[in-house]
Formats: C-alpha cells, sequence, structure tokens
C-alpha cells in the first residue's frame, strides 16, 4: 500500500495539565473515510484539533501529503488541504451565509468554488443573503461542509455531523457526505452515532481516554455487537 | 440665543468626531484581541510630535498629515509583534498594564525630546480663515477636520465591509480559532488590525495637535473621553463607537455653553445615564472577555 494521506505516528497533546491524547497513532488513506469512535471525552475532538495545529501536540509526529506538519501554524495547514467541519458547526453568526463561504476561499485551486457548492447544495443557494446565526441547525451544518469544501479539501474532518439534527437532516447530511466520498475526498469522521458511522466509513478507531483500542475494518466493528453496544449504550445511560 | 447655540453644537460634533474615531480605534484593537490599549494616546501624541517636526522642517501640512500617523503605525506595529502579542495569551490585565506603562513611558521620552511645554502647531494658511455656513461664521480648519475625520470613518466601514481583509477581520472577532482553521493568517490579522487603530489614532493627533494644542500628555487627555466613549456605545460595537462620540462632544459642547464648570463632568454623567438603562452600553454585546 501506498503512503497513507495522513499518519498521525505516537502524538501526545495536553489540555492545559491534563494529557488528553497518549500515544495516538491513526492513518487515513487517500480517498478514504476513517470512523473515530469512543465515548465522549475519549479525545476525538482533541485528535481533530492536534491535527489541524490548533492543540499542537506535546509529543509524536504528524505527516500529511508526504510532509511533517506538526507544529506548524493552523493556517498553513488548512492552505495544504485539510478542510474542517467542527462540532456544533461554528457558523460566523453575524456573516450571511455567502460571507460564510468567501472566508474559506484561500487561493486553493481545485473543482469546488462557491457556485459549485450552491449547485450541489441549493438550499444554501436560497439562503446566500441569510445571516448563519438565523439558519436552523441542518443549514448549519450543509453550510459547514459547503464552507470545508470552498478550499478544495484533500481531508475533511467532520466532527459529530448529525449531533443535534433531526433525523431525516441527519439523512440528508449522510447522504451529502457518502457523495463527497465517491468524489475521492478523504474524510476522518467523528461520530456518536457508531453505527452510523461505521456505514459510511472503510475503516475505524476506537478511542477510551486517549489511547486508541481497537482499530480495523468498519464492517467488522459493526458487526462486534457487544463493543457497539459499549460505545453507544453507556452513551445513552450516561446521559 | 441661536448664534450662540449653533457654533456649539457644531464644535460638539467636531470634537464628538474626535472622541469617535480614538474610541474606533480602541474598539478595533480591543474586539479582536480583547487588548485594552491604554497607549492608545501615546501614539496620538507621537503622530502630532512628528507632524509638527516635519512642518518645522518644511515639510507640507498635507504629507505630513499622512506620513506622521503612517511612522506611528510603524512603531505601533512593532510594539504590538514585540510587546503585545506574548501577552494574548493571558487575560486582558496583563496587557492593560503593560500599555499603561508604556504610555508613562513615553510620556517622558516625549518631554526629552520635545520639553514639558506644549509646542505651537497651527494649521496650514489655506486653512487659517473662517468659512461661512450660511447660518454661521466658523473656522475653516475645523470644518476640515470634521471632512477629514467622517471620511477616515467612511473609508473603515467601507474596508471592513467590502474587502476580503475586513471580511476576515469581522469574523476573526467573532472566532479567531475558526478563522485560523478556514487558512487565514490570524498573527498577520493582528498586526494589520493593531496598525489599522493606530493609524486613526495618528491622524486624529494629527488633527488635534492643530486644534486642541500639543504636549506630552495631550494625546492621554483625549484617550479617557475615548474609553467612555466605547462604554456609552457599548463594547464591541464600532458603530457604537461613533453614536458615543457624537453624544459625549455634544454633552461636553453644551454645558460648555450653559454651565461652563460642569462640562468636564457631564460625559460621566452620561455614562451614568446610559449604563442604568443599558448596562452594556448602547448598542453593546454581551460576554466580550467570555
Amino acid at each position: 500500500m501506498s503512503e497513507p494521506l495522513l499518519a498521525l505516528d505516537g502524538i501526545c497533546t495536553d489540555y492545559g495539565k491534563i494529557c488528553t491524547l497518549r500515544d495516538v497513532s491513526l492513518t487515513v488513506g487517500e480517498g478514504e473515510v476513517v470512523a473515530l469512535l469512543g465515548l465522549n471525552g475519549a479525545g476525538k475532538t482533541t485528535t481533530m484539533r492536534t491535527i489541524l495545529g490548533l492543540t499542537p501536540p506535546r509529543l509524536g509526529t504528524i505527516t500529511y501529503a508526504g510532509r511533517d506538519v506538526t507544529r506548524w501554524p493552523a493556517y498553513k495547514i488548512a492552505r495544504l488541504g485539510i478542510g474542517y467541519v467542527p462540532e456544533g458547526r461554528r457558523m460566523f453568526k453575524d456573516l450571511s451565509t455567502l460571507e460564510n463561504l468567501q472566508l474559506a476561499e484561500n487561493g486553493r485551486a481545485g473543482a469546488w468554488t462557491i457556485p459549485r457548492v450552491f449547485e450541489h447544495l441549493p438550499k444554501l443557494s436560497e439562503l446566500r443573503a441569510r445571516k448563519a446565526g438565523r439558519l436552523s441547525g441542518g443549514e448549519q451544518e450543509m453550510l459547514a461542509i459547503g464552507r470545508a469544501l470552498v478550499a478544495n479539501p484533500r481531508l475533511l474532518l467532520v466532527d459529530e455531523p448529525s449531533q443535534g439534527l433531526a433525523p431525516l437532516v441527519v439523512e440528508d447530511v449522510y447522504r451529502i457526505l457518502a457523495e463527497l466520498k465517491k468524489t475521492g475526498v478523504a474524510i476522518l469522521l467523528v461520530e456518536q452515532n457508531a453505527l452510523l458511522a461505521l456505514k459510511l466509513a472503510d475503516r475505524a478507531y476506537v478511542l477510551d481516554s486517549g489511547r486508541i483500542t481497537h482499530s480495523g475494518p468498519a464492517a467488522d466493528l459493526a458487526t462486534d455487537r457487544a463493543r457497539i453496544r459499549s460505545l453507544m449504550g453507556l452513551e445513552v445511560t450516561a446521559r | 440665543m441661536i448664534e450662540h447655540l449653533a457654533p456649539q453644537l457644531v464644535n460638539g460634533l467636531v470634537l464628538g468626531a474626535f472622541y469617535a474615531i480614538v474610541a474606533l480605534g480602541l474598539s478595533l484593537i480591543m474586539n479582536l484581541t480583547g487588548t485594552i490599549n491604554m497607549a492608545h494616546g501615546s501614539f496620538m501624541t507621537l503622530a502630532g510630535y512628528l507632524a509638527y517636526t516635519m512642518v518645522l522642517r518644511g515639510t507640507s501640512f498635507w504629507f505630513a498629515l499622512l506620513a506622521a500617523p503612517l511612522i506611528a503605525v510603524l512603531v505601533g506595529v512593532l510594539v504590538e509583534r514585540t510587546l503585545v502579542r506574548p501577552l494574548y495569551a493571558r487575560e486582558p490585565f496583563y496587557s492593560l498594564l503593560m500599555t499603561f506603562g508604556l504610555s508613562l513611558m513615553a510620556e517622558e521620552v516625549y518631554r526629552l525630546i520635545w520639553g514639558s511645554n506644549g509646542v505651537p502647531f497651527s494649521p496650514p494658511a489655506a486653512l487659517d480663515g473662517t468659512a461661512n455656513l450660511g447660518f454661521m461664521v466658523f473656522p475653516a480648519f475645523r470644518i476640515f477636520i470634521a471632512a477629514v475625520l467622517v471620511v477616515a470613518i467612511v473609508a473603515l466601514a467601507l474596508f471592513l465591509t467590502r474587502t476580503r481583509f475586513g471580511l476576515r477581520l469581522r469574523a476573526a472577532v467573532q472566532d479567531t480559532e475558526m478563522i485560523a482553521a478556514l487558512g487565514t493568517n490570524t498573527q498577520l490579522l493582528y498586526a494589520v488590525n493593531f496598525g489599522l487603530g493606530i493609524f486613526l489614532a495618528g491622524i486624529a493627533g494629527v488633527l488635534a495637535a492643530g486644534m486642541l494644542g500639543l504636549s506630552p500628555t495631550s494625546g492621554n487627555a483625549l484617550l479617557m473621553p475615548a474609553f467612555v466613549t466605547v462604554i456609552i456605545g457599548g463594547m464591541g460595537s464600532l458603530f457604537g463607537s461613533i453614536v458615543g462620540g457624537v453624544l459625549i462632544g455634544l454633552a461636553i459642547s453644551l454645558t460648555t455653553l450653559f454651565v461652563p464648570a460642569a462640562s468636564e463632568v457631564s460625559m460621566y454623567v452620561l455614562m451614568a445615564l446610559v449604563l442604568m438603562i443599558r448596562p452594556r452600553g448602547l448598542f453593546g454585546e454581551e460576554g466580550l472577555f467570555g
């Protein structure tokens, strides 16, 4: 197998004095969808923040497209083609839909432009002048995905895309992610709803207290009922 | 009555434009980085003295009006990169103390170079006369000041709303981290934004030197009204800074006319009134330092 698009090797990341990631190693291949599963506080979001350069690691290396990007500033990492669809969407609420998309234009050439995003997500085109803070949760999720696409990413980091959305809207979001997968964009997907994520993913990792405790093909994990129950069931009772 | 009232009202508007433009610079810096720039007045004074020295050496006033603020911007960006930047990760209190110390040092440096007493800085001959506004006669220099300040405010508004850089600045005020994750160099934003605030202060500094006088402390004298302006207008709101500035300018000039002794205190009374009705200021946002 050729070199992976993204590789984390022995990553340890601290949040203040608390060590949130311990010796995390994972890879995402070109065009591959990889699910990152685990309970709340397992370190899934920290893993994404570490890759993005928002919370640099204390130890370990991050390689992306053959380059060591460990401790690079976030904006340089983003310009290499890593798109981010964050948990809770993180819209620029006072800016319009169109302005939110314009912010992501960072000069990276590629097939995705704002008109093409509007073509694929016509709902956003209708809402182009509306302030992002006044969009519904589902519309905001679409906008968050569209915003990431405008930068023509080779790798998308998608954090909890189904959170707080109605089931029908979740279906919509996953349909879009599946379409993106077909275009050859690699996706690292964090999701509370493990079964949903495993349907889309090729491979999966399970994080527990900052360590990777399982890795393998998504299809195998989906049939491992005991592990799924511990990933999802505990989550339900914990709430 | 009208012959006394009209000039005071126009005076109040000119004064208000000064407060507004200084407050706008303060707000720009405060909104993006949480830095309360206590040295803002020092940059005004610096630009004033630079313009004074340039004109003294035979440079034209018009050139100095642009060049002096730009030199102040260079100094400002240098200060931001070396002294303010390391404090961004800390609470606003640290940068407040640092810039306050800086303003004290700057005052002494100005004393050393230009002397303790005020220096005369008069407007160019072309603006020396008066202008007939139809209903009253008014010093031409003050009309000019008002025009420059209004142009500067409009230019700032266009820059923020019509350019890609302005869009990024407005977004970064809401979420610096996300804007970095979208590929924007936030350190560059911080530096340019600080420079922009200092440029506004510099323009105000040169114009104020010609209207209100120039001494080592003259910029700091405008700083307190500017802070009151920000509070009245509401922290986080640039539009609020403009409205706040005009309100204070009018309050001061009208009390000067009717109760001269109370002119100093009028802006604080206005601030107290506004805060009683709207604790966040007229257009303020919640949780600026979240």
